[in-house]
């Protein structure tokens, strides 16, 4: 651990801040019935996310300079309870700090692209509102020094990308996808939660480096092997829903429906990747368990070979990028399973700058592929499947896998049976006809 | 009288009557002025000023208690007093006027019965009064009152819409009569003997019936689809019967009690969020949300752990104003609209953002969501309840997912869909300044928790001492 450094904290601070603010500010404006402009939401969105980029570069060389050690600290004591205390701590070392600047770098070049592309939508406030929300969260968990700090930044984003599914909401197909990819962020949700509720039980206290630092002092060492093969199960769980991974992959095309420079960002960007980020973190977890280890290797490899079939016989651009995303961090997910830190951590950043080029390009694609055909004369052939493994396996692409046929049949009903039929009985308590 | 150190020595007296004077000018003013436009600018100011009276022992850092004793026939030997003021009950006051601002001004016009104002002061009076006390048999009358006055509420409709009111009748009296019975054998039998706690069965009993907890529940989601919203709503937010398990059971209760009320409530909690999510009435889902944050009220109450305890109290405020501004949002929505189907779409969110808005954050306040005072009581009823019972937590975690997909379902089915021109949808600017008010109090506790969550500490830290006190006298 180094000395505490003021300017290192301070700029952190800064650089949280400015998005949280932003995000306040925003909707607070939304409530108004005279609402700001466009001009005026984009240039205080450009200025913000500018602030908290330098803010986060400035932290970053500091900490390079300062030996690169990584320090927890708390910002602020949010409240105490009896036997322990709930604190807005920060993890800053070069992982975090890294992340935290390659996600504040590229939600501002979304925001500028978004703010030319969403131009005199109806919901351009509540776009970029939701937006800094994103920012906000996706700051915190990557800087979040304990349960709760990460945990507000998983719900943040969370939320803000359910909403965003369900941006154009005048239609009803994105509304009923919204509310699929948020039952699933919700499953994902609990398990996170329980797995901080396990850590503040066994370590006595939320803080992070209990997970992610070894040598320090309450760190996963002192957890028992069962303990830490539980908070690594419920975390595989936690990071599955947000990061697509099987079996919840379901809902990963149906938020295609929002706005593409929000997939671009949640979905080919850094929501599917800030699973991978906390597997990366979290890594004396899957050390101290090699059940929670064997169980993420295997996840991640069935993942990355699902995806990439689906991929290949998907009809739209934005699905077929999606899916091509979900097989590399299936592998990426594979990497960290057997180790390879480092080498995750640098494949998922290139990954992120690279899918989200793609996704923001994807409209001018289609357009493109449009003038090449019609350059040609005739349509670009596609080569017709043969044989009948070759076929079998079309059509399981083309039904993406049936993950969403079995979880409606395995899940969703079941679930929907039982509950209707709890409403039968309490209407005949309150003597009621049953309908 | 007695005084705290902090107290000089005329204020206990001014505070009380301040603090009910206001409901029950409010009562009386029909007498005074027919004009119900006037009369609810009168209880909008009284209910103002009431919350700022209420909130004055939250502001004194010395604050202990004080106590008006009148002896009563069934406490003679231990002197109960009549009236008192401690931790626990400092901010409920506060609460209460605030559901009583929240209810005069968001209820529309066109709903507004002829002596709807002055019920609705009657029912604040009634509760702040049984937030002032814990004397059983002043107890019992303020439960039987509340009760009379909601099934009076029902009584008014007109018969072919009055075939729930005889089962929730049922129901309720039937609680009634319970804690009755439960405080005269609490009252009169010795400490520790098995009347007592016979009487404590009965006690908890009638808690489980008011706070709709499984399987005593059946009346909650019947008087919220097919009776009255408005008098439900103010009957079932400020949550009586938790009180009535603070003051008078959980002091006295066995721990295997307790125990098997938590796991009853726990698993209610997760039934009826579970059931919130398959209902096509926005009325009966705004029910079964208020189940399952009263019941995970009633986990954290009968926990051991002092955390589960505290995380009770702070959501019990939280679930209060978060439930009592949902119900009020539908109740705004079907005065415009009429009867809401939530599986259908219903458009609208470009006019009337504040309400759409307000009514997510309300909602994610229920689920607990980072930022709202809800996170706040969650977290700390999580992880009392995880160092208590680890399957306890669990549940508490499960509640909350289903509780945030019920919430989002009905903010879909509420403000998304096809826009529609041909309903009036804006806000009157004293319903979206009562809405907002309490959407502001809870983010503001949600992000500056520690004062709170101090006083509700030092609250739990009481009742738990209470279980440790002589048996003879607490």
């Amino acid at each position: 651990m180094t000395p505490s450094i003021p300017l290192l904290h301070a700029a952190v601070v800064l650089a949280l801040g400015c998005p949280m603010v932003l995000f306040g500010m925003l909707g607070a404006a939304s409530l108004v019935p005279e609402r700001w402009t466009e001009g005026a939401i984009a240039r205080v969105t450009g200025t913000s996310m500018l602030i908290c980029v330098a803010s986060l570069t400035l932290a970053f060389v500091v900490h390079l300079l300062h030996g690169q050690a990584a320090e927890v600290w708390t910002a602020r004591q949010w409240f105490s309870s009896g036997s322990g205390a709930f604190r807005f701590d920060v993890l800053v070392d070069t992982w975090s700090l890294a992340f935290a600047l390659l996600a504040a770098t590229l939600c501002g070049v979304v925001s500028a692209f978004s703010a030319r592309y969403l131009h005199r939508d109806p919901g351009f406030g509540r776009y970029f509102t939701l937006f800094a929300g994103f920012t906000a969260g996706i700051l915190l968990v990557a800087l979040a020094g304990s349960v709760e700090v990460l945990f507000a930044g998983w719900e943040l984003i969370g939320l803000s990308s359910t909403l965003l599914v369900g941006f154009f909401h005048d239609r009803r197909t994105p509304v009923v996808n919204a509310m699929r990819v948020f039952a699933t962020y919700r499953f994902s949700d609990a398990a996170m939660l329980t797995a901080a509720a396990v850590l503040h039980h066994e370590v006595g206290s939320g803080r992070l480096s209990a997970l992610f630092l070894t040598g320090d002092e309450g760190s996963i060492s002192d957890l028992s092997a069962g303990s830490a093969t539980v908070i690594g199960l419920l975390l595989i769980v936690a990071v599955a829903g947000k990061s697509a991974l099987l079996p919840f992959s379901g809902w990963l095309p149906r938020a295609m429906e929002g706005p593409t420079p929000s997939s671009a960002v949640y979905y080919g960007g850094l929501s599917v990747h800030a699973g991978c980020y906390l597997l990366i973190r979290a890594e004396p977890v899957f050390d101290a368990s090699v059940v929670a280890r064997c169980l993420l290797a295997a996840i991640g490899v069935t993942t990355a070979l699902y995806a990439t079939l689906v991929a290949r016989v998907q009809s739209d651009v934005k699905s077929a990028l999606c899916f091509a995303t979900l097989t590399q961090v299936g592998i990426i997910v594979v990497e960290i399973a057997v180790g390879l830190r480092t080498l995750a951590f640098f494949h998922m950043i290139g990954h992120v700058c690279l899918r989200l080029l793609q996704f923001l390009s994807a409209p001018n694609v289609l357009q493109d592929v449009a003038a090449f055909e019609t350059a040609r004369s005739r349509p670009i052939a596609l080569r017709k499947a043969q044989g009948r493994w070759e076929r079998r396996l079309y059509l399981f692409g083309l039904e993406r896998g049936f993950v969403d046929t079995v979880v409606d049949r395995c899940i969703v009903a079941p679930f929907h049976a039982i509950a209707r039929f709890g409403d039968r009985i309490d209407r005949f308590l309150a003597g009621e006809t049953p309908p | 009288m007695t005084y705290p150190e902090a107290w000089p020595e005329a204020w206990p007296e001014a505070w009380v009557l301040g603090l009910l004077g206001l409901p029950a000018l409010c009562v009386a003013l029909p007498r005074i002025d027919p004009s119900l436009e006037r009369q609810r600018i009168v209880a909008v100011t009284a209910a103002i000023t009431m919350a700022l009276v209420g909130s004055f022992p939250m502001f004194m850092s010395t604050f202990g208690a004080w106590e008006i004793h009148l002896g009563t026939p069934l406490d003679l030997e231990c002197r109960t007093p009549l009236l008192r003021m401690n931790r626990l009950s400092s901010v409920l006051p506060t609460m209460a006027a605030a559901l009583w601002l929240l209810t005069v001004a968001v209820t529309p016009k066109m709903l507004l019965a002829r002596n709807g104002l002055q019920r609705t002061a009657l029912a604040t009076l009634f509760t702040t009064v049984g937030f002032l006390t814990e004397n059983g048999p002043l107890l019992w009358v303020i439960w039987a009152a509340s009760v009379r006055t909601l099934l009076s509420a029902l009584d008014e409709e007109a018969p072919p819409s009055r075939s729930h009111r005889d089962v929730v009748g049922w129901y309720l009296w039937g609680s009634t009569g319970a804690l009755g019975l439960g405080v005269a054998l609490v009252g009169w039998s010795r400490p520790g003997s098995v009347y007592e706690t016979y009487g404590l069965g009965l006690l908890v009993l009638a808690a489980l019936v008011r706070k709709g907890i499984a399987p005593f529940h059946a009346w909650v989601p019947a008087v919220f689809e097919r009776g009255r919203l408005g008098p439900s709503v103010l009957f079932c937010a400020p949550q009586l019967g938790t009180y009535v398990v603070a003051v008078l059971v959980v002091p006295r209760a066995p721990e295997t009690m307790l125990r098997t009320v938590a796991v009853l409530a726990l698993f209610t909690a997760v039934y009826a969020a579970a059931l919130a999510v398959v209902q096509r009435s926005a009325r009966r889902a705004c029910a079964y949300l208020f189940m399952s944050q009263s019941a995970l009220v009633m986990a954290g109450l009968d926990c051991a752990s002092d955390e589960a305890l505290t995380g009770a109290l702070v959501l019990w405020v939280s679930s209060s104003l978060a439930f009592a501004g949902l119900g009020r949002c539908v109740l705004v929505l079907e005065a415009r609209r009429g009867p809401i189907d939530l599986s259908q779409h219903h458009g609208g969110y470009e006019r009337k953002p504040i309400l759409a808005v307000t009514f997510l954050l309300l909602g994610l306040t229920c689920t607990g969501f980072p930022g709202t005072l809800g996170f706040v009581g969650e977290e700390l009823l999580l992880a009392g309840a995880v160092e208590d019972f680890p399957l306890l937590g669990f549940l508490v975690v499960t509640s909350g997912a289903f509780t945030g997909i019920a919430v989002l379902r009905m903010y879909f089915s509420l403000f998304c869909g096809a826009r529609s021109q041909s309903v009036r949808l804006e806000l009157r600017p004293r319903e979206a300044a009562g809405i907002v008010g309490v959407v502001a109090i809870l983010v503001a506790t949600g992000l500056y928790p520690a004062p709170l969550v101090s006083s509700r500490l030092t609250a739990a830290a009481d009742v738990l001492a209470s279980r440790d006190r002589p048996r003879e006298c607490r």
